[in-house]
């Protein structure tokens, strides 16, 4: 059962980021599901703990960019370098090609960077001076970035947000969380984690994507589908890929061959809201998706 | 949440068509205060819906009132409504008692079945329960009220106000292949006393007689809607044959059917070529007695007519003695004295005055005469399904004079047309007396004729099915062999019971395990809440009902891993035997 095998991972995650076993939860769905995580929140809270984190119980390659403003495509993608020696061009990978890309702060950057990373986000190759380079697979990119209130950012449009499989906003720890992580403390780069090696990892993305989904629960995605088209923009066709998949990932976890409502009502705010919002994170009462569950029958 | 308003929504739907019924019930009839109680009593409890039980009590509440109405008001629109009522208040109860179970739209469909699985009970019933005629047809309150259209108490001296009167007062559809009669007199009421002043109708006796048995199956059918009139008596040929034991003609010639009402009635007559009985009847001494001797002048003219020898010779110098004097045709003639005043001076009026003074003047010249009072012409309406049938209005109502001519009988006289031919103006005759064309009809005139149409069609093939239809056809059925009606009538009705059980569980089998947990899960108080998936609502239950709560997430285990696990075969089979187990369990502890 996949689950077993992925019990022990999502311990030991779980130790790191004290009470936050549902956002360690999606992440894991995210990355099972073969998606890229955004993850949005106020400095501190623990983002780049659970990306290394992440990275080392599945022995990921793990690097981490932090974008700035004047960070340039060709920091991130690599670039080709003059070899005086062979008197020929020679490309010199950026830290894009890894497996866990950590794209620590990634509103901070210019859209032109932003707009590379993306790219090579939905193809998994990066293309330099009309060159094509595959990326390492796994892939896998958690961006994260600052509450847009802050200072000297530029948010990431809506087409770039379609990209991401999953928005989470990890939250400030409950007041049990944080007593034991102030007397215990932690470290994310202790070598104590179990592991699962990038090929368990494949295989269960590829068991993952098999997960047996009923024309019922088909239907229910299309229903919420087509009622979140009513108002806005509404959801995209990979906007509802996503949630499948990410439906698959989470039932996976839970242990069952088969995908039912309860797995697409979990992952659908994550997977959601960012699409719906546009960017503009909801910090009203009712999110869109909960509206949404609300408005769509889920009695199957 | 939806799906509970949706529910709520039905119940409601269901008020409008009861009121609309309600409005049109007789105000006079003791039936219609208890239905109007009925209803408002809904309509105030489901307003004030605190617990499920309110919700039963609507729905009931509703399903009497309807029976009810359907006892008073039996034509096509008000079955049509009684109908939508019955669905909408059963969907309404099926909203309540399975909330979120199914859609809007499931919950028309259940509500339909269960109708359509009653259908087979209800046929039988109407097939062989007998019309007991208390029960079958309801005594709608007292007869005589503001009901526009001829009546015993209307002498024919006021037809003139009932021509000014914009209603349809009958409608008549013959079997097929019946040409229509374009200019025929419908005879109504009888007049044949006479005061001096006025022609008066005298009721007929309350006991039956003089028609003898139903002579069914011979002629063609004639169907008739007669719209509410204060009098039994209704409009007929004057020849044809009665169908039931409820219509009775009388010997001066009169149709009575069933008692006079604020209903509409229908019934069935068959055509015949025949002489009718009324005609050859010789007069009664109240039909010669000659007008009193208040009108000196009329008693004088008539005189002159005497020595003629028979009645046809003095009727025609009547006649010629009409078409000589200047009568003028006028639906407004202001105060008429008495006839001496409208023959020798005024010489103007309508049918009545024609009527009544040549009644009079003939009896005064020893030829027995009455007033008849009826309808006259009508008007043709094809609507667009079904057959062309005749619509008399109030306005065709009309009087005219019959006289019993020896070896001739009782003969038809319409003095108003000698009133035509003296250079009067015409088309006010017409208007009056004619049939007329219609010309620039109003699409709601239009649109009435197609309903009536409609209505008709229903009234000759649902109920017209009377007493006398149901024998007959129980005769041919059964020939000599009624004996054998009560058993078969007894079987009908388990095979019908058996058949509605069966339109019932149609459809339930293939969404039966979410649909009879959701079921279980109303009984025990726990409704689904807007978006809650299944599992979640068996949680929330398990969290209210503690004691079962292991059996309440069995339940939902099994019902998904029906639901959505890739299941072969026999594994169905095994998790569908689990979940009956599951289910029994949680049906038993109550």
């Amino acid at each position: 059962m996949a689950a077993k095998e992925l019990l022990p991972l999502l311990d030991a995650v779980s130790r790191v980021l004290l009470g936050k076993e549902h956002q360690v939860r999606l992440a894991f769905s995210c990355l099972l599901a073969g998606g890229h995580l955004l993850i949005e929140d106020r400095p501190g809270m623990g983002k780049s703990t659970l990306a290394e984190a992440l990275a080392r119980v599945f022995a990921l390659a793990f690097k981490r960019v932090s974008f700035t403003s004047d960070l340039l495509p060709a920091d991130i993608t690599g670039l080709n370098v003059f070899n005086p020696a062979e008197a020929s061009f020679r490309f010199q990978p950026g830290p894009l090609f890894t497996q866990v890309l950590l794209a620590d702060e990634i509103n901070r950057a210019s859209p032109r960077t932003q707009s590379a990373l993306l790219e090579a986000m939905a193809a998994g190759r990066v293309s330099v001076d009309g060159t094509s380079h595959a990326l390492p697979k796994p892939f896998f990119v958690i961006a994260t970035q600052n509450s847009l209130d802050q200072v000297g950012t530029s948010p990431l449009p809506e087409a770039q947000l379609d990209r991401f499989l999953m928005r989470l906003s990890l939250g400030f720890p409950d007041r049990a969380s944080e007593r034991a992580l102030l007397q215990v403390g932690f470290d994310p780069s202790s070598d104590s984690f179990p592991r699962l090696g990038p090929e368990a990892l494949q295989q269960l993305q590829h068991r993952c994507s098999s997960q047996h989904c009923s024309e019922l629960l088909i239907d229910y995605i299309l229903d919420l589908v087509e009622v979140s088209r009513q108002r806005q923009p509404g959801l995209s066709p990979r906007a509802s890929q996503g949630l499948l998949a990410a439906a698959r990932a989470w039932s996976l976890l839970d242990g069952r061959d088969h995908v039912v409502v309860d797995d697409v009502q979990a992952v659908v705010p994550a997977v959601v809201e960012h699409r719906l919002d546009a960017g503009c994170p909801a910090r009203h009462a009712s999110p869109h998706s909960e509206a949404l569950l609300q408005a769509v029958p889920a009695l199957r | 949440m939806s799906h509970q308003r949706h529910a709520s929504s039905l119940a409601w739907w269901a008020l409008p068509p009861l009121l609309l019924q309600c409005i049109a019930l007789n105000w006079s009839a003791p039936l219609t205060w208890p239905t109007w109680a009925l209803v408002l009593c809904a309509l105030f409890k489901l307003l004030e819906c605190r617990r499920p039980f309110d919700r039963r009590l609507v729905a009931l509440l509703q399903l009497l009132s309807t029976g009810l109405l359907a006892a008073q008001l039996q034509g096509l629109l008000a079955s049509v409504l009684q109908l939508v009522a019955v669905l909408l208040a059963l969907a309404g109860l099926l909203g309540h008692e399975l909330a979120g179970a199914l859609t809007f739209r499931g919950f028309l469909q259940r509500s339909l079945q269960l109708l359509a699985a009653a259908l087979p009970l209800a046929l039988v019933l109407f097939l062989f329960v007998p019309r007991l005629p208390p029960l079958w047809t309801t005594e709608l309150g007292a007869a005589r009220g503001a009901v526009s259209g001829l009546s015993p108490d209307l002498d024919p001296l006021s037809i003139a106000e009932l021509t000014l009167v914009e209603g349809s007062a009958a409608r008549v559809l013959l079997a097929e292949g019946q040409t229509l009669p374009m200019d025929a007199y419908w005879r109504v009421l009888v007049h044949e006393q006479f005061d001096g002043r006025r022609w008066q109708h005298r009721d007929p006796p309350v006991s039956r007689g003089g028609s003898g048995p139903p002579r069914v199956g011979e002629g063609t059918s004639q169907w008739w809607v007669v719209e509410p009139s204060a009098t039994r008596a209704v409009p007929w040929d004057g020849s044809a044959l009665t169908t039931s034991p409820d219509q009775w003609i009388t010997p001066e010639g009169e149709l009575l059917v069933g008692v006079a009402s604020r209903q509409r009635r229908s019934f069935r007559l068959q055509s015949t070529q025949r002489v009718a009985d009324w005609q050859q009847r010789p007069p009664v001494s109240s039909e010669r007695q000659s007008p009193p001797d208040s009108l000196p002048r009329l008693k004088a003219l008539a005189r002159q007519f005497r020595p003629l020898p028979t009645g046809r010779e003095r009727l025609e110098a009547v006649e010629s003695w009409f078409r000589g004097q200047p009568f003028r045709y006028s639906l407004q003639p202001g105060a008429v004295a008495d006839l001496d005043a409208f023959l020798f001076d005024q010489q103007e009026g309508f049918c009545g005055h024609y009527a009544s003074a040549l009644a009079a003047l003939m009896r005064a010249a020893d030829v027995p005469a009455r007033v008849v009072s009826g309808y006259q012409g009508g008007h043709v309406v094809q609507p667009l399904s079904g057959n062309p049938y005749l619509e008399l209005r109030q306005r065709d109502a009309h009087a005219w004079v019959e006289l019993w001519l020896e070896g001739e009988g009782w003969q038809r006289v319409d003095p108003t047309l000698w009133a035509t031919t003296t250079g009067l103006p015409a088309a006010a005759v017409v208007a009056e007396s004619g049939q007329r064309q219609e010309e620039n009809v109003p699409w709601w005139r239009w649109l009435q004729w197609q309903w009536w149409g409609l209505d008709l069609a229903w009234t000759s093939w649902w109920l017209s099915f009377d007493q006398a239809s149901q024998q007959a056809w129980q005769q041919m059925l059964f020939g000599a062999q009624l004996r054998w009606l009560g058993v078969t009538a007894v079987v009908s009705g388990f095979v019908a019971v058996a058949g509605g059980w069966l339109v019932l569980h149609m459809g339930i089998r293939p969404r039966s395990s979410l649909v009879q947990s959701l079921r279980l899960l109303t009984r025990l108080g726990v409704v689904p809440l807007q978006g809650e998936s299944f599992p979640r609502l068996c949680r929330r239950a398990a969290r209210m009902h503690p004691d079962r709560a292991t059996l309440l997430e069995a339940m939902a285990d099994q019902q998904q891993l029906l639901a959505h696990a890739p299941l072969t075969p026999t594994q169905r089979r095994h998790h569908l035997r689990q979940w009956r187990k599951i289910r029994s369990r949680l049906g038993r502890r109550r």
